[in-house]
C-alpha cells in the first residue's frame, strides 16, 4: 500500500463540469460579442466619432453595422444566459465561499512567507475581480440598448460619452484579464491544471 | 474539417465544394457577413417581443433644457434632401381610418403644441439631447378615427424614405409630428418643414419630410428603407 502510494504521480485536477462548460460557452459568446462590437463600433468610433479611427475588417464580424448589431444582439443572449446559470451554480453549491478569493487570501498576499500560497491567492483574486467587469458589460450594454425603459440604468453612467466608453472599456480590460487570469493558472497549476478547465 | 465531411466524398465533390464557397464568399463582398440572416431569423422575434412587452404608454422621463447639446445632432440622409414649400406642403393621413385628412402647416400648428427634451439615439451609436416641438400623433389619430383593425402606421416622407411602426409606440404621448427643434423652427437638414420624433425608437425609425401617415391592418413586405436592408423593424429603445 504505502510503495503504491508513494509512486502515484501528483493527482491530476478535475474540474466540475459546469465550471468547464462556463469557460468554453464564455470564450467563445465573448469573442463573437466582442467582432461584433466592433462592427459597431466602427459605424460611429467611441474615440473621436466619424473621424475617428476605425479597427480593421479582420477583427470584424458582421460585415457592416446591420449584420454587426444581428450577431450582437444574438449572441447577447447566450453570453448573459451562461454568466447567469453559472452564477446561480456557484451561489447553490457556495462555491462563491471556497474557489473564489477571501479574506485568506488578502492576508497571504499581504503577510505570507509560502511563495505558491501567494500565487494561489493571486490568481484567486484575479478571477474573482474579472466577475463584476462581466456583469459592468451586460449592465452598460443594457443600458444602451434600452435607455428609454431602463432610463435610471442609462442615468447611472452619466452622460452618453461615458456610457459608451465604459462599455467599450470592457474589451481591453476582458482580454487583459484573459493573459493575466491565463499565465498565473500556469504558474500556479502548469499546463495540466489550464487543460484541466477545458477538457 | 474531416468531421464536418461526409466518409464518401469524393475528391471532385470536394473541389466543386470548396470552390462553391470560395465564390460565395466573393459574392458576399466580406466573408464576416456570413450567418448574419440565420442568427437574426432566430433572434430577433424574441428580442422584438421583449421589446414590445417592455413598451409602455407612460413618458420616459425627459432632461432639463439646460442639457440640450445642440452640436450633436448629426444629419443623416439615405438620399437627397427634398425642399418643400411650406405654403404647399400637405400632409396626407388615411389608410384604414374613417375620416381622411389633408392638413397643411398652418393646421397642424393650429393644433396643441407638445414640447419635450429627450435623448435622441442612432442606429451607429452616438446619441444628442434635443427638443422636438410638434402635435402628438395621437392627436391626429383621434381627428382621423382608425378603425379597430389597425394596427400599423406607415410613414412616407419626400425623398422617398418610408418607415413603419406599431400602432401602440405611433400612439406613445411623446410620439410626435414636429415642426420644431431646440426652440426653432425646424431645418430642413432635420426634416422641415414636419417630421416624426420620439424617445423610445431609434433615430432610421423617425422619418423626416414626412408628407404622408397611413393607418394599416397588416404590414407590407416593405417595413422602411434601412429595415429592408436588415436594420431591426421594431427597434424600440
Amino acid at each position: 500500500m504505502t510503495a503504491s502510494v508513494a509512486k502515484r504521480k501528483p493527482k491530476l485536477p478535475s474540474q466540475a463540469l459546469l465550471a468547464k462548460t462556463f469557460h468554453w460557452v464564455n470564450i467563445i459568446a465573448l469573442l463573437l460579442m466582442m467582432a461584433s462590437g466592433l462592427q459597431i463600433y466602427n459605424a460611429n468610433p467611441v474615440f473621436g466619432g466619424r473621424a475617428g479611427w476605425d479597427f480593421p475588417d479582420a477583427v470584424l464580424l458582421g460585415g457592416w453595422l446591420g449584420g454587426g448589431r444581428a450577431w450582437h444582439f444574438a449572441i447577447m443572449w447566450i453570453y448573459s444566459l451562461n454568466l447567469l446559470a453559472y452564477g446561480v451554480y456557484v451561489f447553490v453549491t457556495r462555491r462563491w465561499q471556497h474557489r473564489f478569493a477571501s479574506s485568506g487570501d488578502l492576508k497571504a498576499l499581504r503577510a505570507s512567507q509560502n511563495e505558491k500560497r501567494k500565487n494561489f491567492a493571486k490568481h484567486r483574486l484575479i478571477y474573482t475581480i474579472i466577475v463584476p467587469v462581466l456583469l459592468l458589460a451586460i449592465a452598460s450594454g443594457l443600458a444602451m440598448y434600452k435607455p428609454a425603459q431602463l432610463h435610471w440604468l442609462a442615468a447611472l453612467f452619466g452622460d452618453w460619452q461615458t456610457l459608451r466608453t465604459v462599455h467599450f472599456m470592457t474589451v481591453p480590460l476582458v482580454l487583459a484579464f484573459s493573459l493575466v487570469h491565463s499565465l498565473l493558472a500556469l504558474k500556479v497549476g502548469q499546463l495540466r491544471l489550464v487543460k484541466s478547465m477545458f477538457f | 474539417m474531416g468531421l464536418i465531411l461526409p466518409r464518401h466524398i469524393s475528391r471532385r465533390q470536394l473541389l466543386i465544394g470548396a470552390g462553391l464557397s470560395g465564390a460565395g464568399l466573393l459574392l458576399n463582398g466580406c466573408g464576416t457577413s456570413l450567418g448574419v440572416r440565420q442568427v437574426r431569423q432566430v433572434t430577433e422575434p424574441l428580442n422584438q417581443a421583449i421589446k414590445a412587452l417592455l413598451l409602455s404608454q407612460s413618458p420616459v422621463p425627459e432632461f432639463p433644457v439646460s442639457a440640450i447639446e445642440p452640436d450633436k445632432l448629426l444629419i443623416n440622409s439615405f438620399n437627397t434632401t427634398p425642399q418643400l414649400d411650406p405654403e404647399q406642403f400637405r400632409l396626407g393621413v388615411g389608410g384604414e381610418v374613417n375620416q381622411p385628412m389633408q392638413l397643411s402647416l398652418a393646421d397642424i400648428q393650429a393644433l396643441p403644441l407638445t414640447e419635450m427634451v429627450i435623448r435622441h439615439v442612432c442606429v451607429e451609436g452616438w446619441a444628442a439631447i434635443v427638443q422636438w416641438g410638434g402635435v402628438q400623433l395621437q392627436t391626429l389619430a383621434k381627428l382621423v378615427q382608425p378603425k379597430p383593425g389597425a394596427r400599423y402606421v406607415y410613414f412616407t416622407s419626400a425623398d422617398g424614405y418610408y418607415e413603419s411602426w406599431d400602432l401602440a409606440s405611433s400612439l406613445h404621448p411623446q410620439t410626435l409630428m414636429v415642426y420644431q427643434k431646440n426652440g426653432q423652427p425646424l431645418s430642413v437638414d432635420n426634416g422641415a418643414p414636419l417630421r416624426l420624433a420620439s424617445p423610445i425608437k431609434l433615430g432610421y425609425k423617425q422619418s423626416k419630410w414626412v408628407t404622408q401617415i397611413s393607418f394599416e391592418n397588416d404590414l407590407r413586405p416593405e417595413q422602411g428603407y434601412w429595415v429592408d436592408r436588415g436594420y431591426e423593424w421594431f427597434a424600440g429603445l
